[in-house]
């Protein structure tokens, strides 16, 4: 605002002066020619009514001559003052409108709103930097999980987007450089609902900037970025709050995965893609020898991935700057290529470019040299989908998807992270449980995926989690409706941890201890229905018994005095029935 | 020199000697007080007052607001005169002359107040 106020305070010194000059000029004037009153005795203006007169005559309003009518000299003063004045307001005006246009006052106004804005969010929200595909993408993820997005991007063009984009909340943009440091704490790096901060930019040396700032100013504010360089991850590694995503190495190690231990890789997908999308297919990827078409940054990474199976690769490069290495042939994507390669042998090929018609025509010149060819290809832009969906590959690489992926396995649930990557280390068997599990209790969908603290601090829990008590809480009690006993919980307990056990697929009747964390995928809502065993005891009792125990220490004593009239009661039948 | 300094300083000890010039006199006698004085004493502080806008430093933002003060104190004595005549109707008298005069005095140490910021300001200057 401070801003925004000494632009208009500096711009407005001349056109402010001038006006206040031509009234002064105006009414001295008045005051000081000779004038009649009524009744024809000379009399002269007070300044109090020249500067009504001025007033009324400078903005063109015009109520006449006052108070008594004017003599010729008088006339011939306020002829005078209308051009000055009418001048001077027209300059006053322009130099207004003028500041309104200036590209530097919209920018500042801009600024100053997108701050205040930023400043008064009290929900918690995630800074990004970059609004690319990536960016859009990861946007679009976190408006379905209800969380808001603050964007900033340093072209106006693609920072104007978001305004004209569906969200059930809008996201807050700003075109800025988010190197500066005033435009990262402007979009609250250092507010205190600032949940993690993610750079999607397209230059290494900008992200490594920016990641760098954001964490200079909030050592404590995860930082997720989005590098394509070794020399860039080794420069942010060290850094304990950035983590580092390489979307080319991501694909490389899911390939590898894909060959070697299928199961894992779509329990990873199904349990990190976007809550509420449809499950992704299990996809089986033959290890042999592999044609890559295209040995850039990503035939790379997908050349490393597949000499770690064990399978072998071959390289087609038009570009002859590559650097040689044995397995690479420079030359054109011919059919002659492809059959010098050996596709022949090939049990698949990888479309590495990155022109996405290129890879289109690659993948069906392959496919009609060897039907039956297992097909990776890699699409670049967003608006390629349908294309590169009808080509029917069994694996496609988008950057943007792997870094959502990524991302909100990272921010959303920390555990969920922990737990795929025990599932990684453990092999497919545990995978293939895990998937069982999600499969007959869950429908084929993306779950939400949450975690529990089951802590006694909570006033909900402190009784059943305390030592001693006669029924501690079940992990199968969390599972029943709070607000409808006889309804289970969409919900699956993937895993529970405790200080340093972790328990993969916890049984329905294990007892939990007060500081065990307990990850749940399920139904949407299923996790605030949770929510209200913390907040007081009866729900826990209601979903025991059925019964709704009395809050109120009136109805408590009420509901005691009835228990034990009830008792009385029935000892005093007993006797009756012997 | 510099002729931004000199139409600063210019204005803002401008200010302040119409106004000493008006407050000057007796305080309840009419005859030593002119509405002419008041007038460009009032239009020069309104000058001097845009003139400090949009000077964000510290030193500046004291200068603002001595003229805001002054620029507050001589309106009001403008309205208390202008009260007298136009609306009760009655000429100046020794009462009201001097409430007017003691406003504007307080406006006369704001702007002096200004004038020695102006000069604490010019010495600090190291040429």
């Amino acid at each position: 605002m401070g801003d925004i106020l000494f632009l208009v305070l500096r711009r407005m010194r001349a056109p402010l002066i001038a006006l206040i000059l031509a009234y002064a000029i105006s009414v001295l004037g008045l005051v000081l020619v000779p004038g009649q009153d009524g009744a024809g005795a000379p009399a002269r203006m007070g300044f109090f009514h020249a500067f009504y007169v001025v007033s009324y005559t400078a903005t063109t309003i015009g109520f006449g001559e006052l108070p008594w009518v004017f003599t010729d000299a008088q006339r011939a003063w306020v002829t005078f003052t209308i051009y000055l004045s009418v001048t001077c307001w027209a300059y006053t005006v322009g130099s207004i409108f003028a500041l309104v246009q200036d590209q530097t006052f919209r920018g500042a106004v801009a600024r100053s709103r997108f701050a205040g804005r930023v400043r008064l969010l009290d929900e918690p929200f995630y800074i990004l930097v970059g609004y690319g595909q990536s960016g859009t993408s990861l946007a679009h993820a976190f408006d379905d999980l209800g969380v808001r997005s603050v964007i900033l991007e340093l072209r106006p063009e693609r920072a104007a987007r978001p305004d004209i984009e569906i969200f059930r909340e809008q996201p807050l943009a700003l075109a800025a450089d988010a190197r500066w440091p005033d435009v990262l704490r402007d979009a609250g790096v250092t507010h205190p609902r600032c949940k993690a901060l993610v750079v999607m930019v397209s230059e290494d040396e900008v992200a490594q900037a920016v990641a760098i700032g954001a964490s200079a100013l909030n050592p404590r504010l995860p930082v997720i970025a989005r590098v394509h360089s070794a020399l860039a991850r080794d420069n942010l590694e060290g850094f304990g709050n950035i983590t580092v995503i390489d979307p080319f190495e991501t694909f490389g190690t899911n390939l590898r995965l894909s060959i070697s231990a299928p199961a894992v890789l779509w329990v990873e997908e199904w349990l990190s893609s976007v809550p509420g999308s449809s499950c992704p297919r299990p996809a089986s990827i033959p290890r042999g020898h592999w044609l890559i078409l295209g040995y850039g940054r990503f035939g790379h990474a997908v050349a490393q991935a597949l000499e770690e199976t064990g399978s072998t690769w071959e390289a087609i490069d038009t570009d002859l700057k590559l650097p040689d290495h044995p397995h690479l042939r420079h030359c054109n994507n011919s059919v002659q290529s492809l059959n010098q390669a050996g596709i022949e042998q090939a049990v698949g090929v990888v479309a590495c470019t990155d022109r996405d018609a290129t890879n289109l025509a690659l993948i069906s010149r392959a496919r009609k040299l060897k039907p039956g060819l297992c097909v990776i290809i890699r699409q670049n832009h967003v608006a390629d989908r349908s294309l590169i969906e009808a080509a029917q590959a069994d694996m496609c690489f988008v950057k943007a998807d792997v870094m959502v992926r990524e991302c909100l396995q990272l921010l959303v649930a920390p555990l969920l992270n922990r737990f795929l990557m025990e599932i990684r280390a453990r092999g497919p068997a545990l995978a293939e449980a895990v998937a069982v599990r999600l499969l007959t209790e869950l429908e084929e969908r993306v779950p939400h995926i949450w975690s529990f603290a089951c802590l006694a601090a909570y006033p909900g829990l402190r009784e059943v989690l305390a030592d001693g008590c006669p029924s501690p809480l079940r992990l199968g009690e969390l599972l029943i409706n709070p607000t409808d006993p006889s309804q289970r919980l969409a919900a699956v307990a993937l895993v529970l941890l405790r200080g340093n056990d972790t328990h993969f697929l916890p049984d329905a009747d294990m007892v939990l201890a007060s500081g065990d964390h307990i990850l749940f995928a399920g139904r949407a809502g299923v996790e605030s229905l949770q929510g209200r065993f913390l907040l007081d005891p009866s729900p826990v009792s209601y979903v025991r018994t059925g019964i709704e125990p009395p809050r109120t220490w009136l109805f408590r004593w009420a509901a005691r005095h009835a228990e034990q009239r009830r008792h009385r009661r029935r000892t005093a039948a007993a006797p009756r029935h012997e | 020199m510099n002729l931004e300094k000199v139409i600063f300083g210019f204005f803002i000890i401008l200010a302040c000697t119409l106004n000493f010039g008006f407050v000057i006199g007796d305080l309840d006698r009419v005859d030593l007080h002119h509405p002419s004085e008041l007038f460009a004493a009032l239009v020069v502080n309104l000058i001097a007052t845009v003139l400090k806008f949009g000077d964000r430093t510290h030193i500046g933002a004291t200068h603002l607001a001595t003229s805001l003060v002054a620029l507050v104190q001589l309106v009001a004595a403008s309205l208390a005169w202008m009260w007298q005549l136009y609306i009760r109707h009655q000429a100046m008298d020794g009462e009201m002359i001097s409430i007017v005069v003691s406003l504007s005095a307080g406006a006369l140490v704001a702007n002096m107040i200004s004038v020695i910021l102006l000069i604490g300001e010019t010495l600090k200057q190291s040429r």
